[in-house]
């Protein structure tokens, strides 16, 4: 049999050294780097209420669009995965098409958030952002935009609203949440999610964080550290590279109750898609949504599978449904060269062909 | 040759200890570790979370596994030899338990892992075997009887924990066994295909792509998740007991507890919600006002339209019956202001 193995003696010690080379002049380009800041676009607060703000997002020319667009992120991480980089940035490329862009930033939740539930996230925070940005235009109902965990949001506020909402876009969201590829899910369900909320209060961000390094722990915990050593001499890629440790790393801690209701109603008992779930008093039925709905996935998402996204076709009730297969994963559908060039104008084109 | 490399290495060894130690010092400065690891499956831990602190140990793995593979006579091993298991593993050894060493390497403040907690109490009871009987089996009683019990369910609880996370580092031994016979399968295929691993990066590459494969089908097992949830829930438990006992001396001493503002907030989240839903049935209050005293207004114009058309109507009855009419346009003006006043 041919050996697959053929490394020079010569070359590995030259790669060895190498390696320690770039380690050792790379130390002087790290202390250089302070915080990487985001890509911070022009924005307006124009809603407050308690740790959330609602930003109006300004580009460099007038919006075109006649309805404008919420962006609604997931609790989990933070809203500046849209507007990361200059150059990486949904929200800008958004504004850049012509679309008037407004999105919802959580906060960081403490002690006093314990006892949010679902109901006050949905039919209390969002549905009040929701009618401050009505009011601002003048108008009944605006667009949606739900990114993950928030497209889970926006589907069950627009189930539950649907007067409020003109068109639905989830990006990355999951619906089935019982797929049989996805890892998150899988460990779950044997966990008394009671017994730790009750012991947790909040669920702590580096929990979290832990859980998600955890998917793949080799790739995400130490290959892309070794990797980092060959862009340690290129002050432009090790400030990306910082910028997104940032953004991984800078993540709220989870308000206890809608963690407990997000895991169990969600995640172990998939009632969203069996129809039998409720958020406060009011029941949520997927096939309320009858609103134009253009669901966007990643093909290579490993924490919210493809499958998970695409069963939103069989459950919702619209008759507009669109789909949308990004080649990428769940980060680079907003980073990705290829998603600065194709999500955007999706978006667009999309709301475009609805009259927006 | 031989004293060439040996030299080569001597030197690199200085240049590496230097580069790591100058490392270590930045990230000295960049705070201190902190004990630390969820569902105690680590060991120390950095609550700044810095890169430094993440990457060093994965940036040190490497290190001294290219350290190694060099300074072994990489052109005799594992060359010849890749198909052997024992070979491949020794060739690997400086990742040795790589997931148990990156498990432990994921730092984090917040979710105290026990790890340290129950190895130090595991200690203690193995020096005292065999003239000291394990508290959780002593019968209670005194004053002090409900502490004992609070101390024996403790006990208990860490046992439990210190057996689950045993089988949870069992698991990620096998994925250690599986991902280097699937390491081998994936050069067996290279083989084939006539293709070859040319540097010591594209092998580390193909071992990490192998071992998250590994990785990757036992997650999805059902007794990795049983075993996970197990571990999560056996640390919650021991938490939340050691949370009782902190609790109940807390509200000896007289200092509040947990529990007690989270009593509070619990009841000042349901009169937030109440507030809301009551200022939300004002608005409905004030609407249905709104729409009553809007069907009255209609009401009285819709009256009103009529008595002024019954006037119309009474004065061209006068005018015709003193022999005049009144001019067509006059009685459509009459009649458009009584039709505009009922829209």
């Amino acid at each position: 049999m041919h050996n697959p193995l053929h490394i020079d003696p010569q070359q590995a010690f030259g790669e060895m050294a190498e390696f320690q080379r770039k380690l050792a002049a790379g130390l002087k380009n790290l202390q250089g780097l302070g915080e990487q800041a985001y890509a911070d676009t022009p924005r307006e607060a124009v809603y407050r209420e308690d740790k959330l703000t609602v930003w109006h997002m300004t580009g460099s020319n007038k919006p075109t669009a006649r309805v404008p667009i919420l962006i609604v992120y997931a609790l989990v991480n933070t809203v500046w995965m849209t507007d990361l980089q200059d150059d990486r940035s949904l929200v800008r490329n958004l504004l850049a098409q012509g679309e008037d862009v407004y999105l919802i930033d959580w906060g960081y939740p403490d002690g006093a958030d314990r006892w949010l539930t679902l109901d006050d996230y949905l039919n209390g925070y969002l549905d009040r952002c929701v009618d401050a940005i009505c009011k601002r235009h003048g108008l009944d109902a605006i667009n949606l935009l739900g990114i993950c965990q928030g497209g889970t949001f926006s589907l069950c506020y627009t189930a539950m609203h649907p007067e409020k909402v003109k068109n639905l876009v989830t990006m990355v969201t999951p619906v089935d949440f019982r797929t049989p590829d996805n890892m998150l899910s899988h460990w779950v369900q044997s966990m008394d999610i009671d017994l730790f909320v009750d012991t947790l209060g909040n669920v702590p961000a580096e929990l979290m964080n832990w859980v998600y390094l955890m998917l793949k722990p080799l790739r995400l915990n130490q290959q892309k550290y070794v990797s980092l050593v060959d862009i340690l001499d290129n002050p432009s890629e090790l400030k990306n590279f910082l910028r997104m440790e940032r953004w991984i790393f800078d993540s709220p801690d989870q308000a206890g109750e809608a963690f407990r209701e997000f895991i169990k109603e969600f995640f172990q008992q998939n009632k969203l898609i069996k129809g039998d779930l409720q958020i406060g008093k009011q029941p949520v039925d997927l096939g309320m949504v009858t609103q134009p709905v253009l669901n966007i996935y990643a093909t290579q998402d490993h924490l919210v599978p493809p499958d998970a996204s695409r069963a939103l076709q069989k459950h919702v009730g619209t008759t507009d449904y669109t789909e949308v297969a990004f080649k990428g994963g769940h980060i680079g559908i907003y980073v990705s060269g290829r998603a600065q060039r194709e999500v955007a104008p999706a978006i667009h084109q999309w709301l475009r062909d609805r009259g927006n | 040759m031989p004293d060439q490399a040996n030299e080569f290495l001597k030197d690199y060894q200085a240049f590496a200890q230097q580069s790591w130690d100058a490392w270590m010092r930045y990230l000295q400065q960049q705070g201190q570790p902190a004990p630390f690891a969820p569902f105690g499956m680590g060991a120390p831990a950095a609550p700044q979370n810095d890169l430094l602190a993440r990457s060093l140990s994965s940036l040190k793995a490497y290190g001294s596994w290219l350290q190694q593979a060099a300074g072994a006579g990489l052109g005799q091993m594992p060359m010849g030899n890749w198909q052997q298991p024992t070979a491949m593993q020794s060739f690997l050894t400086a990742f040795n338990q790589p997931f148990a060493q990156t498990v432990a390497g994921i730092d984090s403040a917040s979710a105290f892992g026990l790890d340290h907690q129950w190895q130090s109490w595991l200690q203690a009871m193995q020096q005292n075997a065999g003239t000291f009987t394990m508290p959780s089996q002593m019968a209670t009683f005194g004053i002090t009887r409900e502490v004992q019990l609070d101390q024996q369910a403790l006990t208990a609880a860490m046992q439990q924990y210190a057996q689950i996370n045993a089988r949870y580092q069992g698991l990620l031994q096998k994925v250690n066994t599986q991902g280097i016979a699937r390491l081998q399968e994936m050069l067996s295929q290279q083989a084939e295909t006539g293709t070859q691993v040319q540097s010591l990066k594209a092998l580390y590459d193909l071992w990490v792509d192998a071992m998250e494969e590994a990785y990757a089908a036992m997650a999805m097992s059902d007794e990795y998740r049983e075993v996970f949830g197990a571990l999560a829930n056996a640390q919650m438990h021991v938490r939340k007991l050691q949370q009782e006992q902190t609790e109940h001396m807390c509200r000896e001493l007289g200092i509040p507890t947990r529990s007690e503002v989270d009593s509070l907030g619990k009841r000042l989240q349901e009169i937030r919600r109440q507030l809301k839903s009551q200022n939300k049935g004002g608005s409905a209050v004030d609407a249905s006002l709104v729409d009553t005293l809007q069907a009255e207004i209609a009401s009285l114009r819709r009256e009103l339209a009529a008595s002024k058309a019954t006037k119309v109507h009474s004065i061209e009855r006068k005018a015709s019956d003193n022999g005049k009419t009144a001019s067509p346009s006059r009685r459509a003006k009459a009649t458009r202001s009584a039709t505009g006043k009922r829209k």
